[in-house]
């Protein structure tokens, strides 16, 4: 019975739907105002219940091309979460070692781990971009990026 | 200032050296990223909005309406040369573009779907110039209950048109709703789901929804698709056509102009189903049916007419009324928001310049795509070797920065990583990205223009039904809630039966 995929989906949104509607009756009320602030989430949260219901008892109307997205081969599942783990690098280190090093750093190896050999192409395309976009930021919309330990 | 000084403004505007460079950064811009099969026109749009922070509100919008219709004319070319459609909009080109390249005759595959795009594009922007004032004049008498109307009808229309099951799009836009009640609420000040975090008090900024959703999401495709060989088309044959392909395009462009626009004006519809439906009408009344899905130059034409001119339809709602009807015009409208510009039925006589200023773009940005897309073609579809890895890590690149240059806040960078994931989910479940972006920027306007209906009404709900305009909308929503709700029960009922 919970074999489909939908049915998981369906459980996983009444969770949401449950812990939305717990946090939503936790608001504070204030007398005065005519719709206080819980109002549209408690309404929120009893929809997204019965739409999950709905969707639990719908017959699965998937089609095969659509049920095959989800077979996600290892090496490609591994590129995800590689691609996924560098940006969190990036993230990271972003206001640290400033935009410009940092982007040239991910756009190299982000292009290397995805399988791009064309290294000095990899090199060009790294050093440019980055330096572009900090010049248009800073220099032409007033916009100003974190530089790091660059001294500029 | 009458229409005629508003036009005027405009004209200056549009015809500035800015007004004409930014057009023309924007149609192409456009154009490489339609092509770019898996980068939809709100990725596009999304990645562009951080230039527009220090615009003038109307360059800004004439940018990004050219990112927006340029992506649409540029989808052809991929679905024509790769039979892989750069957007949804432009599946139903690959149709018959595919075949006809096929043959050898690419060139003459591309310059139909330049024809028939700037043809589309072009008659659906005067009717764009025509109808867009009356509907606002029609608006001006709108008050909150039917804004809030309107805002509903909006949602339950793109739940109903979007592709696959309608519980999975009401599910996308109630998520959408409840993620833009996270904040501090703006009439009684409570934090609502914030989590004692203060970087969450200010709300989830609607860029970080749509780069994520979208951009990032988009990229986990290509991640996967990274190695699909792209083998440019080294010889497209020629780009001429004789005079009966255009006698036989003259029928589907004139009518899909008025169809693509009417479905365009829609709130749901858009590019996509405008093509779909234009393709299969031309089919319908088509002499020679066997031919279509063969190279069939009507089977061009016609889609390629639909969506261009769907597109411009889609900003009738969004310039007069103030109300997307779609995801694309939604981020559209966020980005106007950002920019202190409220659009609605104001705007005309508010900002003339602005709404003038953005249609007569269109003619501008027409003609630039004609002429990018007819001679330069060749040399554009070069794009298309670009090496995925490159093209994956710039546009993580640009989405990072987009998003911290409007918050300097890497919190917002991990929210953005969040929504990338949901996004990618969505899409592995096949729950439609669309409806919940459009919920995440009218929730907030439905939440306050409730209220305040309230307020007027003095807490009775009776205003809604009342007021004729407000009650008529609202049935018209009901009808397409419960309609498609109900034929889902009926084919379930059946397939039981069946089984």
């Amino acid at each position: 019975m919970l074999k489909a995929p939908h049915r998981k989906v369906s459980l996983v949104l009444m969770a949401i739907a449950a812990f939305y509607l717990y946090l939503a009756f936790q608001l504070p009320s204030f007398m005065n105002s005519i719709i206080d602030s819980d109002t549209l989430p408690k309404v929120l949260g009893v929809l997204l219940i019965v739409l999950s219901l709905i969707l639990f008892f719908m017959p699965d109307n998937e089609t095969p091309e659509q049920k095959e997205k989800r077979n996600i081969p290892k090496s490609d599942a591994f590129m995800l979460i590689g691609t996924f783990l560098l940006i969190l690098v990036y993230i990271f280190f972003l206001e640290i070692l400033g935009f410009i090093l940092v982007s040239m750093l991910f756009i190299f190896i982000c292009s290397l781990f995805l399988g791009y050999k064309k290294h000095v192409t990899n090199a060009i395309v790294a050093v440019l971009f980055p330096v572009s976009l900090y010049l248009i930021f800073t220099q032409l919309l007033g916009i100003s990026l974190p530089s790091g330990i660059l001294p500029i | 200032m009458g229409n005629f000084d508003g036009i005027l403004s405009g004209l200056q505007l549009a015809l500035s050296i800015e007004g004409i460079l930014f057009v023309l950064l924007g149609v192409m811009a456009g154009t490489f990223i339609g092509m770019m099969p898996g980068l939809g026109p709100i990725s596009a749009i999304a990645i562009m909005i951080p230039l527009t922070y220090s615009m003038d509100p109307t360059i800004a919008l004439v940018l990004m309406a050219g990112v927006y219709y340029g992506a649409v004319f540029g989808g052809s070319t991929s679905s024509i040369l790769l039979n892989a459609p750069g957007i949804a909009g432009t599946v139903a080109t690959s149709f018959d573009g595919y075949p006809m390249a096929q043959k050898g005759q690419a060139g003459k595959a591309l310059a139909i779907a330049a024809i028939a795009s700037f043809t589309g594009g072009t008659v659906s922007v005067v009717l764009l110039m025509l109808f867009a004032p009356l509907l606002s004049s029609v608006a001006i008498v709108f008050g909150p209950p039917e804004y809030f109307a309107l805002m509903i009808l909006g949602l339950t229309a793109i739940s109903s048109l979007s592709d696959g099951s309608t519980v999975k799009a009401l599910i996308a836009a109630v998520v959408g709703i409840m993620a833009v009640t996270i904040g501090i609420d703006s009439q009684t000040g409570t934090a609502r789901f914030t989590f004692n975090n203060p970087n969450l008090l200010e709300g989830i900024d609607f860029l970080v929804v749509a780069l994520g959703l979208f951009a990032l999401a988009e990229i986990c495709n290509l991640i996967i698709n990274r190695k699909d060989k792209i083998k440019g088309n080294e010889n497209i044959g020629s780009l001429k056509l004789s005079k009966s392909d255009y006698k036989e395009m003259a029928g589907p462009m004139t009518r899909q102009s008025f169809l693509g626009f009417i479905l365009g004006v829609l709130p749901g519809a858009g590019a996509t189903i405008a093509s779909f439906i234009g393709y299969i009408t031309e089919k319908k009344i088509a002499k020679n049916p066997e031919e279509w899905g063969k190279g069939a130059v009507k089977g061009i034409a016609a889609p390629e007419t639909a969506n261009n001119a769907a597109t411009s339809g889609a900003f009738v709602p969004l310039l007069s009324l103030g109300i997307p009807g779609s995801g694309t015009t939604a981020v559209l409208l966020g980005a106007l928001l950002v920019l202190d510009v409220q659009p609605g039925p104001l705007l005309i006589t508010d900002r003339p310049e602005l709404f003038w200023g953005v249609i007569i773009s269109m003619y501008v940005g027409n003609i630039f795509l004609l002429v990018l897309n007819l001679p330069l073609i060749p040399y554009i579809a070069k794009v298309l070797a670009i090496p995925r890895p490159l093209l994956i890590s710039l546009v993580i690149m640009f989405s990072m920065i987009g998003v911290y240059s409007i918050s300097f806040n890497t919190f917002d960078l991990y929210m953005l990583l969040a929504f990338g994931v949901l996004g990618y989910f969505m899409r592995l479940f096949s729950f439609p990205a669309a409806p919940l972006i459009l919920a995440f920027i009218l929730g907030g306007m439905m939440e306050n223009s409730f209220r305040q209906s309230m307020t007027i009404a003095n807490n009775d709900l009776s205003i809604f039904f009342t007021r004729p305009i407000a009650v008529s909308l609202l049935g018209v929503a009901l009808l397409a809630f419960v309609v498609p709700l109900w034929q889902a029960v009926r084919s379930r009922r059946k397939s039981k039966m069946s089984s």
